[in-house]
C-alpha cells in the first residue's frame, strides 16, 4: 500500500487511521482533564515530566488544563468527527455505492488526506513550542486569541500554529468537498438517479455541500484573526484595551464579528459531523430489520433541509454575546425549526424498525444506541434554543452535556456502527460479534453515566472551562457529581480497549466473511 | 472541457465566492460599526487592470495559452504593486489588502491552472477575471 | 431484548434524575427569575414527554419486532404520515419557540426603569469592579491612562473631571432589594461574562461595548458571581458577589461609602 496512493479505498483507510489516532489522543486528554477537575491539588510526576512548565513539580497549572482542553476540543471536532464519517467511510464507499471506479479527482483526494495529516501535525506541534498550546478553547474568541501572548501562556506561537492548522484543515476540506460533490453529480452509474442513491450517499453529498460553504468562511475568519495577531490590523480588536497593564493601541474592531464568522462555519460543522452518520444509521436499521428504509424520499429531503437550515441558525451560539436581541429571537425560531427535520428522521427510523424482523448484530446495537442517544442529546436543544432559557444555561455544563451526547457520543456510535457493518468489506473478515456487543453495552452505559449527570451540574450553574471548582461555595455541591462522572469516564475509556483489541485482532484473525454477509442490497456488496 | 472539469470548477467558484462573500460582509459590518473608517484611495491605474482578466479569458478561448498567462501575470504584478502601498494598521487599507492578496492568490492559481490544463481551466479563469471586476467596483464605488 | 431493557433502564434513570432535588436551580430572587423557572418547567414537561414517547417507542419496536422468525412487513413509506408528523412537530417546536420569547423580551427588549440605580461594571483579567455615581448622580469621565488597580482606580476615573471626584468604586455589587437596578457592563481586555444564578441572568461582557442589563432583586442575601466566558488562566478564579440589602441598610452603606470617597 503506497502511502501516497490515489486509490479511494486506501485513502479512506488512511482517514480512518488518522481519526483513530486522534480519538485516542483526544480521549487521553479528556481523562487528564477529568482527573484534574476532581484532584486539582494532586501532584502527578508524569505531568511534571511531560510539561515541566505547565505542571511544575507535577502540579498542573490552570493554563495547562485550559490548553489541554483546547486541544481536546479541536482534535475531536476536526480530526475525528470531520474526518472518519465523511472522508473515511465516504471515500471508501461512495464510489462503490454509486458504481464509480474511484472519486472524480484521485490526485486531489490524496492531497486532501496529506494536507489533513499536515494540519494535524501542525496542531500537535503547538503542544511542544514555547508557551505551549493555546488556552482559548476550540472557539478561539478574540481578543483573548487576538492579541498575542500578553493575554496568557500559549497565546503566542501556540495560537499561531493552531490557526495555521485550522487553515490547512479548511483547504483540505474544501478540496475533499469538491471531490465528493463532483463524484455524486457526474460519476453515478447510468441507472442511478439522485433518488436511487442510498441514504449514505445522500449523507455524504449534503455534508460535502455544507463543507464547501462553511469551510470557506472559517478560512476567511482565520486569516483575519491571524492578521490581527501578527500584522497590526484591528478586525476584531476594539479600542480602549489595557491588558496586563499594557495599553493597546489598536481600535475599532469587533469581537462579536469574529463570533459571527466562526459560528457561521461552526453550526454547519456539527451537521457535517452527524449527517454521514444519519445516512449510515438509516442503512443499518434497514438492513437489520429486513425492510427498506421508511420514507426514503422524505429522509433525503430531510438531509437537505437540515443542511440548508443549518446555515441560518448560527446565532444560537451567540444569544447573549451582545448582538442585537432581535437577532436572537430570529435565530431562536429558526433553530427550533431545524429540529423538525431531525425529529422527522427519528420518526422514520422508528417506522423502519416497525414491522421488521430485527437482527441484533453488533452494528445494529450501535445503530439502535445512536437513535436513543440522538433523542437524549437532541431534545435538550429545545431548551438551549430558547434564548430566554439559554440565559442561564449558556457556558454551563448543560451545554457540555448536550453537545457531547450528540457529537461526542451519537456521532461516535455511528462510526462504531459503520466499522462493524463495513469491516467485512474492508478486511474480508468479521469484527468479533461477541466482543462488539460487550463493547457496546459497556460503552452505552458508560456514556449515559458520564454525560447525563453533567446536565445537573448545569442546573446548579456550573460554568464550563473551569480548571477547578475550588473557588466557589455553590460548586461544593457538584463535586460528588463530578467525582462520579470522572470514575465513569475511566470506566468508559477502559471499555474502549475492547474495541481496540477487536479492531486490530480481527483484521488478521477475524472469521472470514462472505461477499454479502448481511444480505444488504447496496452496490458495495456485489461481487463485481 | 469534460463535465467533471466543468462541475469541479463550478464548485471551486462557489467556494471561492463564499470566501470573498465572508470578507465582504466582514468589511461591510466593520465599516458600519466604528467611526474609524477612512476610504483608501487606490491609484487611478487600477481601472486599467480590469481589462487584464477579460483579456486573458479572450486569449485563452482562442487557444493562446502563453499570452493568456502573461496577461494573468501582469494582473498579479499590478496587485502586488497595489499591496505595497497599503498600510495594514488603517482598517480600510487592511481589508483592501486582504481582498487583493486573496485575489492575487487565486490569480496565481488560475495562471498555473491555465499553464497546466490550458482551455480546460478557462471557467475558473473567467471567474477570476469577473471577481477582480467586482472587487475594483467594491473598492472604488461602494467604499 | 437486552438492548431494549437497557435503553429503558437508562432512559428511566435519566428521567428519574430530573426529579431529584439536590442538583437544581438555586432560589429565584426576582420576578424575572420566577418567570424563568415557570417557562423552564413548562419546557421540561414538553421535552420530557417527547423523551418518554420517543425512547418508549424505540424500546417497544425493539421488543415487539425482535427476530422470532416473522416475515418483515413491506411498508416503506406514507406521505400522509410524513405530512402528519412533520406538521405536528413543527407546531409543537414553534409553539415552544414563541412561548419562550417573553422571558427574553422582558430582559432585553424592555427599557430599564428611569429611576433605576445605575451601576457600572468593569471586568478585567481577573477581577470585577463596580462604580456608583456620587451624590451628583453623574459618572465622571474615564481615561485609560489613569487606570491604577493598586491605587483603587480600576475604571481609570479621570482626575480632571470633577463629576468623577465623588464616584464610588467597589469590589462587590451591592444593591437594594425591591429597587430596579441597571448594570452597564464593560470589559477592558477580553470577553468576560456576568452571571447571577439566583437572578437567572447572564450576559457576555465585551470589550468595546457597554451592555446594559437590568433587574430587580427581591430577596436580601449574598450571591456568588462566577465569570462565565473563558478569559484566560484566571477565569475560574474571577469571582465576585451580588449583595442584595434591605433598602435602609443599602442607603446607610451608600451614604457612608460615598462620604469616605469625598473625605479621604
Amino acid at each position: 500500500m503506497r502511502i501516497f496512493s490515489t486509490d479511494h479505498k486506501v485513502i479512506g483507510k488512511q482517514y480512518i487511521g488518522l481519526a483513530l489516532f486522534s480519538v485516542l489522543f483526544g480521549m487521553v486528554l479528556s481523562l487528564i482533564m477529568r482527573f484534574h477537575l476532581v484532584h486539582p491539588d494532586t501532584k502527578v510526576k508524569l505531568f511534571g515530566l511531560l510539561w515541566p512548565d505547565g505542571a511544575p513539580g507535577g502540579q498542573m497549572t490552570p493554563e495547562l488544563y485550559l490548553s489541554l482542553m483546547t486541544m481536546h476540543g479541536t482534535i475531536m471536532v476536526f480530526f475525528v468527527l470531520t474526518t472518519a464519517p465523511q472522508s473515511g467511510f465516504g471515500n471508501y464507499f461512495l464510489p462503490l455505492q454509486i458504481g464509480a471506479h474511484d472519486m472524480a479527482f484521485p490526485v486531489l483526494n490524496m492531497l486532501s488526506f496529506w494536507t489533513t495529516a499536515l494540519s494535524l501535525l501542525t496542531l500537535l506541534a503547538a503542544l511542544i513550542v514555547e508557551g505551549g498550546a493555546p488556552l482559548s478553547g476550540w472557539t478561539a474568541y478574540p481578543p483573548l486569541s487576538g492579541l498575542g501572548k500578553i493575554t496568557g501562556p500559549g497565546q503566542g506561537l501556540g495560537q499561531d500554529l493552531w490557526i495555521l492548522s485550522i487553515a490547512l484543515f479548511c483547504v483540505a476540506s474544501l478540496m475533499a468537498a469538491i471531490n465528493f460533490i463532483v463524484t455524486v453529480i457526474e460519476l453515478r452509474a447510468p441507472d442511478m438517479g439522485y433518488f436511487d442513491m442510498p441514504l449514505t450517499c445522500w449523507g455524504w453529498f449534503v455534508t460535502a455541500l455544507i463543507s464547501l460553504f462553511a469551510f470557506a468562511v472559517l478560512l476567511a475568519g482565520g486569516i483575519l484573526l491571524m492578521l490581527d495577531r501578527n500584522a497590526g490590523t484591528s478586525f476584531f480588536i476594539p479600542g480602549g484595551l489595557i491588558v496586563n497593564d499594557q495599553i493597546q493601541t489598536r481600535s475599532g474592531g469587533s469581537p462579536v464579528l469574529f463570533q459571527h464568522l466562526f459560528w457561521f462555519f461552526g453550526h454547519p460543522e456539527v451537521y457535517i459531523a452527524i449527517l454521514p452518520g444519519m445516512g449510515l444509521i438509516s442503512t443499518i436499521l434497514s438492513v437489520f430489520s429486513g425492510k427498506k428504509v421508511f420514507g426514503y424520499k422524505a429522509m433525503a429531503i430531510a438531509l437537505l433541509a437540515i443542511g440548508g437550515l443549518g446555515f441560518v441558525v448560527w446565532g444560537h451560539h451567540m444569544f447573549i454575546s451582545g448582538m442585537s436581541p432581535y437577532s436572537s429571537i430570529a435565530f431562536s425560531v429558526l433553530t427550533l425549526a431545524v429540529g423538525v427535520p431531525s425529529a422527522v428522521k427519528t420518526f422514520n427510523w422508528l417506522a423502519t424498525l416497525w414491522g421488521g424482523r430485527l437482527r441484533f448484530t453488533a452494528a445494529m446495537h450501535f445503530a439502535l444506541g445512536f437513535v436513543s442517544l440522538f433523542i437524549t442529546g437532541g431534545i435538550t436543544g429545545l431548551i438551549l434554543g430558547q434564548p430566554g432559557l439559554d440565559i442561564y444555561f449558556h457556558d454551563t455544563y448543560f451545554v457540555v452535556a448536550h453537545f457531547h451526547l450528540i457529537m461526542g457520543v451519537a456521532a461516535i456510535f455511528a462510526i462504531f456502527a459503520g466499522l462493524h457493518y463495513w469491516f467485512p468489506k474492508m478486511y474480508g473478515r468479521f469484527l468479533h460479534e461477541g466482543l462488539g456487543k460487550l463493547h457496546f453495552y459497556l460503552t452505552f452505559v458508560g456514556v449515559y453515566a458520564v454525560f447525563v449527570p453533567l446536565h445537573f451540574a448545569g442546573f446548579v450553574g456550573n460554568p464550563r472551562r473551569f480548571p477547578d471548582f475550588k473557588e466557589y461555595e455553590f460548586l461544593k455541591s457538584v463535586m460528588p457529581l463530578h467525582i462520579g462522572v470522572t470514575h465513569a469516564a475511566y470506566f468508559l475509556a477502559a471499555a474502549q480497549l475492547i474495541f481496540l483489541f477487536n479492531y486490530f485482532w480481527s483484521q488478521r484473525r477475524g472469521a472470514v466473511a462472505p461477499t454479502n454477509p448481511w444480505g444488504a442490497t447496496t452496490r458495495e456488496w456485489r461481487d463485481d | 472541457m469534460t463535465n467533471v472539469a466543468r462541475t469541479g470548477q463550478a464548485l471551486l467558484i462557489a467556494a471561492s465566492s463564499m470566501f470573498f462573500a465572508a470578507f465582504t460582509s466582514a468589511m461591510v459590518v466593520r465599516r458600519g460599526l466604528s467611526g474609524d473608517w477612512i476610504t483608501p484611495l487606490l491609484p487611478t491605474w487600477v481601472w486599467a487592470t480590469l481589462l487584464l482578466g477579460p483579456l486573458a479569458s479572450w486569449l485563452i478561448q482562442r487557444g493562446h495559452v502563453r499570452p493568456a498567462m502573461a496577461a494573468g501575470a501582469a494582473l498579479v504584478s499590478s496587485q502586488l504593486a497595489l499591496l505595497a502601498g497599503l498600510r495594514l494598521f488603517v482598517i480600510g487599507e487592511a481589508f483592501f489588502g486582504v481582498l487583493i492578496a486573496a485575489h492575487a492568490a487565486h490569480a496565481v492559481a488560475g495562471v498555473a491552472a491555465i499553464g497546466r490544463f490550458g482551455a480546460r481551466a478557462s471557467l475558473f479563469w473567467h471567474f477570476v477575471g469577473a471577481l477582480w471586476i467586482y472587487l475594483v467596483f467594491l473598492f472604488e464605488v461602494w467604499a | 431484548m437486552a438492548i431494549a431493557i437497557l435503553i429503558a433502564a437508562l432512559a428511566g434513570a435519566t428521567l428519574a434524575l430530573f426529579f431529584q432535588p439536590r442538583w437544581w436551580f438555586p432560589d429565584a430572587i426576582s420576578a424575572h427569575a420566577k418567570d424563568y423557572d415557570a417557562q423552564l418547567l413548562f419546557t421540561l414537561w414538553v421535552v420530557g414527554s417527547i423523551f418518554v414517547l420517543a425512547q418508549g417507542l424505540l424500546v417497544w419496536v425493539i421488543f415487539r419486532y425482535r427476530d422470532r422468525g416473522q416475515a418483515p412487513s413491506v411498508n416503506c413509506g406514507s406521505t400522509k404520515l410524513e405530512l402528519l408528523w412533520t406538521s405536528v412537530t413543527a407546531m409543537v417546536f414553534l409553539a415552544l419557540a414563541f412561548a419562550g420569547q417573553g422571558i427574553w423580551a422582558g430582559v432585553h427588549l424592555k427599557n430599564s426603569d428611569p429611576s433605576a440605580l445605575r451601576v457600572e461594571v468593569m471586568a478585567k483579567q481577573f477581577a470585577w469592579s463596580y462604580r456608583y455615581s456620587g451624590a451628583d448622580g453623574a459618572f465622571g469621565r474615564v481615561d485609560i491612562r489613569q487606570i491604577d488597580d493598586a491605587g483603587g482606580n480600576p475604571f481609570g476615573i479621570d482626575s480632571k473631571d470633577p463629576k468623577g471626584d465623588d464616584d464610588l468604586t467597589a469590589p462587590i455589587l451591592r444593591v437594594p432589594a425591591g429597587r430596579p437596578v441597571e448594570l452597564l457592563l464593560k470589559s477592558r481586555d477580553v470577553i468576560h461574562n456576568f452571571f447571577v444564578r439566583e437572578l437567572r441572568l447572564k450576559q457576555d461582557v465585551v470589550p468595546g461595548m457597554t451592555i446594559p442589563l437590568h433587574f430587580t432583586a427581591d430577596k436580601p442575601g449574598a450571591y456568588e458571581v462566577p465569570c462565565s466566558e473563558l478569559c484566560g488562566l484566571g477565569h475560574h478564579q474571577m469571582r465576585s458577589a451580588l449583595v442584595v440589602m434591605a433598602p435602609d441598610a443599602f442607603e446607610d452603606w451608600l451614604l457612608e461609602a460615598r462620604q469616605k470617597v469625598v473625605l479621604p
